[in-house]
């Protein structure tokens, strides 16, 4: 256990210092995700000015749900890197997957630490001035529990989203091209969450409670933090389930990803 | 008996490939009901390799030769056979294994692009557990024999071709590999770059006793270093045993060129053929397994004044390319 988390803080640091080897182009990405990602809310709330609510949302609670999803996903992005489909598609290419497999370490330890894209900080940094700005403007009541409950909820997020990132990746392993398809839950499914899943029509909630269950990691801990009454069929318990839905789809998650490997195993690219 | 450092036993790789029209609709058809065709990329392939033998791995594009070395080096599970690499099944115990070979692709790297070569070096170090007073001993000698010092704190991204691949057969040999697995080390290499190369990988070979594998397309390489080789084609091995053997056997005509004093009406006689002639000079070519130069030589000399001459063997390049177009070796040897 030591040793992996060692290994991992080198492997990860390399990363780092080979990024900042090129210190403007690095400079530039983090500026520019941030400037991107925060356009998104003005217009939000350049429409909400004119519209006041949705679905009886204020522009704070929006914005503290959606810059919870944003930090999220942000931090995410930076830690499963590896596995984003977009990157693990050129690494299986260009052989670089192989080299991994020569290696006697743990085949995942490795691709978390083959990428580590420090620019997508611009991300969550912008995801925490959104929520900062959201948090204030829908006056949250603090409590103790809301407090410890946050980074839980957080990190519901950063594994939820990865496991998504997982899955994708894996399917390289059938692909070798990343498939389209998976951007749809990835990216999509983090537009989705920064909104009410109220609404969107019921199918989309359905799918996005019983087959991918974000709702549970965003929407529903966030009826918690807003005190709001939940209005799906969910009684307010509920909102305490991000940890045990994110653990179980980043367990299944890997179990595909080892049953993928296999397949790699067997047909090569 | 002492066991084999490598046995590998009627190993087999068979893929699937779609089978379908490069055209629209068959690439719906192929959605729909999936068509495959089978192609065996490895066919019962067999042999077995003695601790420190140096062993050529040849065979022409799209033999089974890299398919081979993914089943020995665990990246790829076989479909039928079995490979036993120093006791242990390749796939099977992957980090244990891997943990004891090494490997050097001369058209990959497993370097860090972006960091100086010593930084690479030491991460393999943490990767590979290896002991700090080995690594010390190992990257001394190293540095040495591949006069790495002139490089080591530069970023691999701007190393010259030659200079990564020392950095890249010091990174393999870090961790005291036992089998070390060569594939293109010198391609793209100037002459004194190769020669390098080579002499480091036999210094090894014979101070380390570690057994090497070479796939390479020059053959010069081979001749160079392997005293055995494997020769592969569609799948098959279709030679295995001495390199001078095979040359032997092979090997076509030798030449003999000849400097004459003055232009005579050249013809071809006894065994001898004329390949070319051209003034005072001309070529003529002998079946060496039925006449020796000493015979050849003295046969030109009674019908001709010869000033100079120079017996010419052909190399073995050109052997090997004679058996893989002619398919040489799919007949069974005379006599047999």
């Amino acid at each position: 256990m030591r040793r992996t988390v060692i290994l991992y803080f080198k492997l990860i640091g390399i990363q780092i210092r080979s990024q900042l080897e090129y210190r403007v182009s690095f400079l530039m990405d983090v500026v520019s995700t941030f400037i991107l990602n925060f356009s998104y809310f003005v217009a939000l709330a350049l429409i909400l000015e004119r519209f006041g609510t949705v679905a009886g949302w204020t522009l704070g609670d929006l914005a503290f749900l959606a810059g919870l999803a944003e930090m999220g996903f942000g931090l995410m992005d930076l830690v499963f890197s590896g596995f984003d489909p977009d990157g693990f598609s050129q690494f299986v290419r260009l052989g670089k997957f192989d080299q991994m497999l020569l290696r006697p370490v743990n085949i995942s330890l490795q691709v978390f630490g083959s990428r580590f894209l420090v620019r997508r900080l611009g991300r969550f940094v912008e995801g925490c001035v959104i929520f900062g700005i959201g948090a204030g403007l829908a006056h949250i009541q603090w409590t103790l529990g809301k407090v410890l409950y946050l980074p839980v909820v957080l990190l519901s997020i950063v594994a939820g989203m990865g496991a998504l990132f997982v899955v994708g990746g894996t399917l390289i392993f059938w692909t070798v091209q990343p498939v389209v398809v998976v951007n749809i839950v990835t990216y999509g499914g983090n537009e989705l969450m920064s909104y009410p899943i109220t609404i969107y029509p019921r199918w989309i909630q359905g799918f996005f409670t019983y087959v991918i269950p974000l709702v549970f990691l965003n929407y529903l801990p966030g009826l918690y933090f807003l005190n709001k009454p939940g209005l799906l069929d969910f009684p307010p318990i509920f909102s305490f389930a991000a940890p045990f839905a994110a653990a179980l789809m980043l367990f299944l998650a890997f179990q595909f990803w080892r049953f993928g490997l296999k397949h790699y195993q067997s047909t090569g690219t | 008996m002492i066991p084999k450092m490598i046995d590998v036993k009627h190993l087999t790789k068979t893929f699937r490939q779609a089978d379908h029209k490069r055209d629209l609709a068959g690439t719906l058809r192929q959605l729909v009901a999936p068509k495959y065709r089978e192609i065996k990329a490895v066919e019962d392939v067999s042999f077995s390799l003695d601790r420190g033998e140096f062993v050529g791995y040849l065979g022409p594009n799209g033999a089974g030769k890299s398919t081979t070395i993914k089943m020995l080096t665990g990246l790829l599970v076989p479909s039928a056979g079995e490979v036993l690499v120093d006791g242990m099944i390749p796939w099977k115990q992957r980090t244990q294994y891997v943990a004891r070979i090494g490997a050097v692709f001369g058209q990959r790297s497993s370097l860090w692009w972006d960091l100086p070569v010593i930084d690479s070096l030491e991460l393999l170090q943490s990767l590979y557990k290896i002991p700090a007073q080995r690594f010390k001993s190992n990257l001394a000698e190293y540095r040495a024999l591949l006069q790495l010092d002139e490089f080591l704190g530069s970023p691999v991204r701007s190393l010259s071709l030659g200079q990564r691949m020392r950095a890249e057969l010091c990174a393999a040999l870090l961790h005291d590999p036992k089998l070390l697995f060569l594939d293109e080390p010198t391609i793209g290499l100037d002459v004194v770059a190769k020669e390098r190369i080579r002499r480091f990988v036999q210094h090894i070979n014979r101070e380390r006793e570690t057994t090497i594998i070479l796939t390479t397309h020059d053959l010069s390489d081979i001749e160079r270093l392997c005293k055995r080789v494997i020769i592969l084609d569609h799948g098959r091995i279709l030679y295995d045993g001495l390199l001078q053997t095979l040359v032997e056997r092979f090997e076509g005509e030798h030449l003999i060129r000849l400097t004459l004093v003055n232009s005579p009406q050249l013809i071809a006689f006894d065994g001898l053929r004329l390949v070319s002639s051209d003034g005072i000079q001309a070529v003529y070519a002998y079946d060496h397994h039925s006449l020796s130069g000493a015979e050849a030589l003295r046969k030109l000399q009674e019908k001709y004044e010869v000033i100079d001459f120079e017996l010419v063997r052909p190399s073995v390049e050109e052997t090997i390319r004679r058996i893989y177009e002619e398919k040489l070796l799919l007949e069974p040897p005379p006599g047999s």
